[in-house]
């Protein structure tokens, strides 16, 4: 009970601090300027126009999100250690992996927030330009938000050893790989050398494939979206989140604060 | 526990850093080792980079030592649990500048596991006693650096901790706040809690430590009471005389090997303590009237730079 009580103070706080980031009101802002703005670029093409804006907006809300939980995530621990608040903190009885949870759901929390606002932009935009909205388009917006997630993990657990300058690079490069491991994996596979294929497998399985969170296509275009896959994709989120942060309370824990 | 309980053990200590990568380690702490006893104001006292601020975060678990044990309360200080009976202020403590006082204490007493049901009256209390109940609400970023540094005391107290570790908590404060300070932590001793401090301000250790430590390039010099830094046998007293008579002063001069100053009518007599009730009576007999008498201790700072000076050559 304790330990949810510090973890949950801490998580407020990161909240509190999070939303007085500029960047995010930047990014935040950008984002729903660019899904406004598929209206405009769909008035280019006389078919799919409502495809068109709805894969626009998406996209928006994947990439804006991903830049939201990538540089207000790096600098929120580096912060704590630069101004020297992580001492207090830590004076008290406070765990290093309760204040590495507690920021990471802080942050998780603050992206599903600009998620939401995101989210009620893209059903605006929609509405107004009368393309069809359903439980599709749900099921991918909560999609996005588990990919959102891990991607926090991701920037949490090298925030917790490396310079934000660091750890957003390292983060955006999982992020694209992410985004590219299946046809990484794809093309490994069609080698006829052994070895490459097998380094393509090991690589697959390492890195996180962040495709499994893309039902965009299917959303936009009314197609089927199979429960077990989202099944799938919300147990892959939470598996690869708990490996990320246990890992990376292992290496914060053993970290001096000089 | 009974009184003279070890509350904090630092048994042969030592920490080495590496000042940046492919650089050789560089060792800050050369096996230090020292014991705070309940109910005591004990002082942790060098000059800077002698390895103060590096002991203190060993204590506080951000900072693992390379050899060595440090315990408080008994338990680890890599362990975390035990926490709610300790209490920090660091040295120019910096808290969330968009919180307010009250903000910044609730979120405190959260993560010292203060009961909520208490929490409220526990803040309050707690802004009381450091005097900032009247800008309970105002934002921290609006604050002196002497108010954030009474922020920094309570909320090393919120959860009322067995023992508080203070890192340098008079520097950069005025006058009046260094009383406050000063104050407070006599308080905390009178309601039995242990202190530890770190300063460089003797000034401050002579008046409310009860033991000491100096500790210089990274290694401890000396340690025990704060008695035992003033020797009685370096004890001299300043005697002010009027209406001495020159002979009488050159006489006593020779005769008791003392310093003898003008200060106008008066004369100023710097003896050995065990030779004035002599003197004062050859020069009450002469006539003369006694002003004033000043006992001079050896202070701490000659022990300390003594101390500076040994580590130096060391």
């Amino acid at each position: 009970m304790g330990k949810l009580i510090r973890i949950q103070a801490l998580a407020f706080n990161t909240i509190r601090e999070a939303i007085r980031n500029k960047l995010l009101y930047t990014l935040l802002g950008f984002g729903i300027l660019m899904i406004g703005a598929g209206v405009l670029i769909s008035t280019l093409s006389y078919v799919e126009i409502d495809e068109i804006i709805q894969d626009i907006g998406m996209a928006a809300i994947r990439f804006f999100s991903a830049g939201i939980a990538i540089f207000v995530g790096i600098g929120l621990i580096h912060g704590e250690v630069e101004r020297r608040t992580i001492f207090t903190i830590l004076s008290k009885p406070v765990s290093r992996s309760e204040f590495l949870i507690g920021k990471f759901a802080g942050l998780t929390l603050t992206v599903w927030l600009q998620l939401a606002l995101m989210s009620m932009a893209f059903g605006l935009v929609s509405w107004m330009a009368g393309a069809p909205l359903g439980s599709g388009h749900l099921i991918a917006l909560l999609l996005i938000g588990l990919e959102l997630m891990v991607l926090v993990a991701i920037a949490t657990f090298f925030s917790a050893f490396t310079t934000p300058m660091l750890a957003a690079l390292f983060t955006i490069g999982f992020w694209l790989i992410g985004h590219l491991s299946r046809d990484l994996h794809a093309l490994g596979q069609q080698s006829d050398i052994e070895s490459v294929t097998s380094v393509a497998e090991w690589i697959f399985r390492l890195l996180p494939d962040f495709e499994i969170f893309n039902k965009t296509l299917e959303a936009v275009h009314g197609l089927p979206i199979e429960s077990h896959e989202v099944a799938m994709a919300f147990v892959y989120s939470i598996g690869y989140m708990i490996c990320l942060l246990t890992l990376g309370s292992m290496i914060f824990s053993r970290r001096d604060f000089k | 526990m009974a009184e003279g309980t070890e509350i904090v053990q630092v048994r042969d200590v030592v920490k080495d850093f590496r000042p940046g990568f492919g650089l050789r380690r560089k060792r800050v702490l050369q096996g230090v080792s020292f014991e705070v006893l309940e109910g005591e104001i004990f002082g942790f006292v060098g000059p800077n980079g002698a390895g103060k601020t590096t002991t203190l975060k060993i204590l506080m678990g951000l900072i693992r030592p390379t050899e060595g044990s440090a315990a408080i309360l008994g338990r680890d200080v890599g362990e975390s649990e035990f926490r709610d009976q300790i209490g920090f202020l660091p040295e120019n403590p910096y808290f969330y500048p968009y919180l307010t006082a009250r903000e910044i204490l609730d979120f405190y007493a959260r993560l010292s596991g203060v009961d909520s049901s208490r929490r409220a009256a526990r803040v309050d209390e707690l802004l009381e006693m450091v005097n900032l109940t009247p800008a309970a609400d105002a934002r921290l970023r609006t604050f002196s650096k002497g108010m954030l540094q009474r922020v920094g005391v309570a909320q090393a107290l919120i959860h009322d901790p067995k023992v508080v570790f203070l890192d340098e908590p008079m520097s950069g404060l005025d006058p009046i706040g260094r009383k406050e300070i000063r104050d407070v932590i006599l308080a905390l001793r009178a309601a039995g809690k242990t202190v530890f401090m770190n300063t460089h301000i003797l000034h401050d250790v002579e008046m409310i430590c009860d033991r000491v430590a100096i500790i210089v390039k990274g290694a401890i010099r000396h340690q025990g009471l704060i008695e035992d830094f003033l020797p009685e046998t370096d004890v001299s007293t300043a005697v002010v005389l009027s209406g001495l008579a020159p002979e009488v002063a050159a006489s006593i001069e020779e005769d008791f090997d003392c310093e003898l100053r003008g200060l106008g009518e008066r004369v100023e007599l710097v003896l050995a303590s065990k030779t004035m009730q002599k003197v004062i009576a050859i020069a009450l007999e002469s006539g003369a009237e006694v002003v004033s008498v000043t006992p001079h201790r050896n202070s701490l700072e000659d022990v300390f730079m003594s101390a500076v000076r040994e580590g130096e050559a060391s």
